[in-house]
């Protein structure tokens, strides 16, 4: 059967939004698609958003089927009220899976989320719990659209453009065991956040742009922050747009802000002498985010009680409260996380210790402009000239603007021309762009060109004598060109590689956003920063014929499907044999 | 044979109560045990939705217990901080939930004119009633709508219907 809709699904962090667009109508948008989750154990309410939290039941709840769903009872809960739990019940909710996908350290199709969560509690893989989110958003959409079942739909999932290719695999994993088509395409989320904006504009969009403008898309969610650049040029009398580059997944966003002002408001009730308990603080931090919207709009007061009530029924009794102005939390806000700093300035770097602990790589600078400036200043030769926003944060003016002011004073523009107006809703962009995205894909419209956004290398060891004591120095061979179109395949030139037959063999796995070499060329220099290593390759070779082992002498051939799937193949040189390189996502260490 | 038996039971059961029980009971064969059903959970109960509104005002604004704590030993000031808490979250929910909007869209203290055939469930008058419409007079509320009635929905058992807010208990 054909398909009818175009749908969008964003697999957020902190929030998932299910969207859909008609297909075959002319002038339909794309709107969001209300997902019932419980919002209160046996309460199911609607909401146009999925927090991607997942809150792990204990036996008893499952049986009382306090899950229960309009189809079925899962024994955990999605959305609204696992989200709450997060606070409360922290051992036995799953938050922030996403950003574990990205995080090459651990295994990530092994249960460890609750992270640090006791060893009663039954823990369950990212991949999982990826997986659990998007089911229960596919069943929202099986309730909504029981005419439109969804593996006949054109579906497209969107990833943080700074994802490399082991996570955008192992989130195709998550979505095709959750039940998504195998059709189904990877769009990158600063790329949706533009078709939302292209939809929301229809054809004024060209009055809007010109050929030459660059614009820089700033999407900073709850916990994340993504950076990504655009072009417009002219090709064939048509104004097109191309994705120049992309920004690392940076572990900093509005939660980082709400925690500050809680850190705030804690030492002015420490002066008071009260001392505040876990679960005040969480109440702190909420009373908290309600003060900075409040403070921080346009016409806001000049300073604002924050108050954490009483637990128990003494309500007012219990209340403790204490007084933010409005200039305080600007500085702390401005200072904090949108300093205007110079275009030269570079984030601070963590201090390395001897000792780490594992987990997610939390990021050391919170200063959101100062990884806005490193990452324009990695990006020669390239002016930015209008900038497109995206995520919870950016609702407030106050903070747009800061953003503003700071790439207008290093570039030297007039930020009044600078934003690219977006009158729709910025939580729910991602969701909607993709949607349109899927639409433009089979109906035809505007398509930005992009490809991959990062180059990778595979590290094979030098060949030399071996000193005891000093591992072999590994030369970077790029294999994938950054900018690689969907739908191409190379060979990568240069020398053959020995490779042993019935072995296993395993290849060290480098990608860099920055670098831009041409495959076969071999890497000597490079910073820390530029190459970031991910979860190594491994091809297994069946045992040569007449028994014995056998070196192969191959090639490195490299397809990047239509569907933006990355493959790699081992090809041999001297006959027609081709194995399949496939990412080892088992610990680093092992 | 059979016959002659057939006949001689007829006639028993006929006339021997005792006996005609205990061919019922004989009768048909035991029909083969239910297949067990796999521990169901349990199946919803309804509750009036009066109650499942209540419990949201209550998780979210924490209504209720603001309603139940006895004001009066309380300065103006301790009690108007904690209302912002409680004002802000009832407002979200209520917004969510119903959307209200002006029954009349008109200003408060302007002049109205009420027409013939006005419908006293949107207006209601005061002050000097008499004869017939039309009338002027000056608008003191605007009255509240709703764009929208959507409830959660309640899938929990009969044993807690009526428990709006669980108990917390912390585990150290």
């Amino acid at each position: 059967m054909a398909a009818t809709f175009s749908v969008g699904i964003d697999l957020g962090t902190t929030n998932s939004v299910l969207a859909s667009i008609p297909l075959g109508q002319e002038g339909a948008t794309p709107e969001v698609v209300p997902v019932p989750q419980l919002t209160a154990p046996s309460t199911v309410e609607a909401r146009p958003m999925l927090p991607s939290f997942l809150y792990l039941g204990t036996p008893e709840e499952v049986e009382q089927g306090i899950f229960r769903l309009p189809w079925g009872t899962p024994p955990l809960a999605v959305g609204d009220w696992a989200r709450r739990q997060g606070a409360e019940v922290p051992t036995r909710t799953v938050s922030g899976a996403k950003s574990w996908l990205a995080y090459s350290r651990v295994d990530r199709r092994q249960a460890i989320l609750p992270w640090n969560a006791p060893a009663e509690v039954a823990k369950i893989s990212p991949v999982e719990a990826s997986r659990r989110v998007l089911e229960h958003a596919l069943a929202a959409w099986a309730q909504a659209h029981p005419e439109a079942p969804i593996l006949e739909q054109q579906v497209v999932l969107t990833v943080p453009a700074s994802f490399d290719a082991v996570a955008r695999e192992l989130t195709r994993e998550a979505a095709l065991q959750a039940g998504l088509p195998e059709t189904f395409v990877l769009l990158e989320e600063p790329q949706a956040a533009i078709y939302a904006w292209l939809a929301d504009q229809s054809k004024n969009w060209r009055k809007l742009v010109r050929e030459g403008d660059v614009v820089v898309i700033c999407d900073v969610g709850g916990g994340t922050t993504d950076l990504t650049l655009v072009s417009v040029t002219h090709e064939a009398g048509e104004l097109v747009l191309k994705r120049l580059a992309v920004g690392n997944h940076i572990l900093v966003g509005g939660d980082n802000m709400d925690l500050a002002l809680a850190q705030l408001a804690q030492s002015r009730f420490a002066e008071k002498g009260v001392n505040l308990d876990a679960w005040q603080s969480v109440a702190l931090w909420h009373a908290c985010r309600a003060a900075k919207e409040t403070l921080l709009a346009p016409a806001g007061p000049d300073s604002c009680p924050v108050t954490v009530l009483g637990r128990g029924r003494r309500l007012i009794g219990g209340s403790v409260s204490v007084e933010l102005t409005r200039a305080e939390v600007v500085t702390a806000l401005t200072e904090g996380f949108f300093p205007p700093g110079t275009l030269q300035a570079r984030p601070a770097r963590r201090a390395q210790s001897g000792f780490k602990e594992l987990g997610l790589p939390f990021e050391a600078d919170p200063a959101i402009t100062r990884h806005l400036s490193h990452f324009l200043n990695q990006q020669s030769g390239v002016r930015p000239t209008r900038v497109l926003f995206n995520g919870g944060v950016f609702k407030s003016d106050f903070f747009r603007h800061r953003v503003l002011e700071a790439v207008g004073g290093w570039y030297g523009l007039e930020t009044g021309a600078l934003e690219l107006d977006h009158n729709r809703d910025f939580d729910l962009a991602v969701a909607r762009g993709a949607a349109y995205y899927g639409r433009a894909k089979l109906e035809g419209g505007i398509r930005i060109r992009g490809g991959a956004p990062r180059s990778y290398y595979v590290g094979i060891e030098a060949t030399g004598p071996a000193i005891p004591g000093i591992v072999r120095p590994l030369r970077h061979l790029c294999v994938v060109p950054r900018d690689l179109e969907e739908g191409t395949e190379l060979e990568v030139p240069g020398d053959t590689i020995g490779l042993l037959t019935g072995e296993p063999a395993e290849f060290r796995f480098f990608s860099s956003l920055t670098r831009q070499d041409s495959p076969g060329t071999v890497v000597t220099n490079w910073t820390e920063d530029e190459l970031q290593e991910t979860s190594p390759l491994v091809a297994t070779l069946p045992p040569a014929a007449g028994g014995g082992s056998d070196f192969v002498p191959v090639r490195f051939h490299v397809r990047l499907t239509e569907l933006g799937v990355l493959e790699l193949w081992c090809v041999s040189a001297v006959s027609d044999d081709r194995w399949k390189l496939e990412f080892s996502v088992r610990d680093a260490e092992v | 044979m059979r016959l002659s038996q057939a006949f001689s039971v007829f006639f028993r059961i006929l006339s021997d109560a005792a006996f005609a029980e205990r061919v019922a009971r004989l009768e048909l064969p035991e029909k083969p045990a239910a297949p067990a059903k796999p521990a169901a959970v349990p199946p919803p109960a309804r509750r009036h939705e009066a109650l499942t509104l209540l419990a949201v005002f209550q998780r979210e604004g924490r209504l209720v217990d603001f309603l139940q704590e006895p004001i009066d030993s309380y300065t103006d000031v301790q009690i108007g901080s904690a209302v912002r808490e409680v004002h802000r979250g009832c407002r979200a929910a209520l917004v969510r939930l119903f959307d209200p909007f002006p029954a009349l869209t008109a200003v408060e203290g302007a002049s109205f004119r009420v027409e013939p055939g006005y419908d006293p469930a949107r207006i209601r008058l005061t002050g000097q009633v008499a004869g017939t419409p039309p009338w002027q007079g000056t608008v003191a509320h605007p009255g509240w709508e709703v764009r929208r009635c959507e409830l959660p929905e309640w899938t929990g058992t009969a044993a807690s219907e009526r428990v709006i807010a669980p108990a917390e208990v912390e585990l150290r």
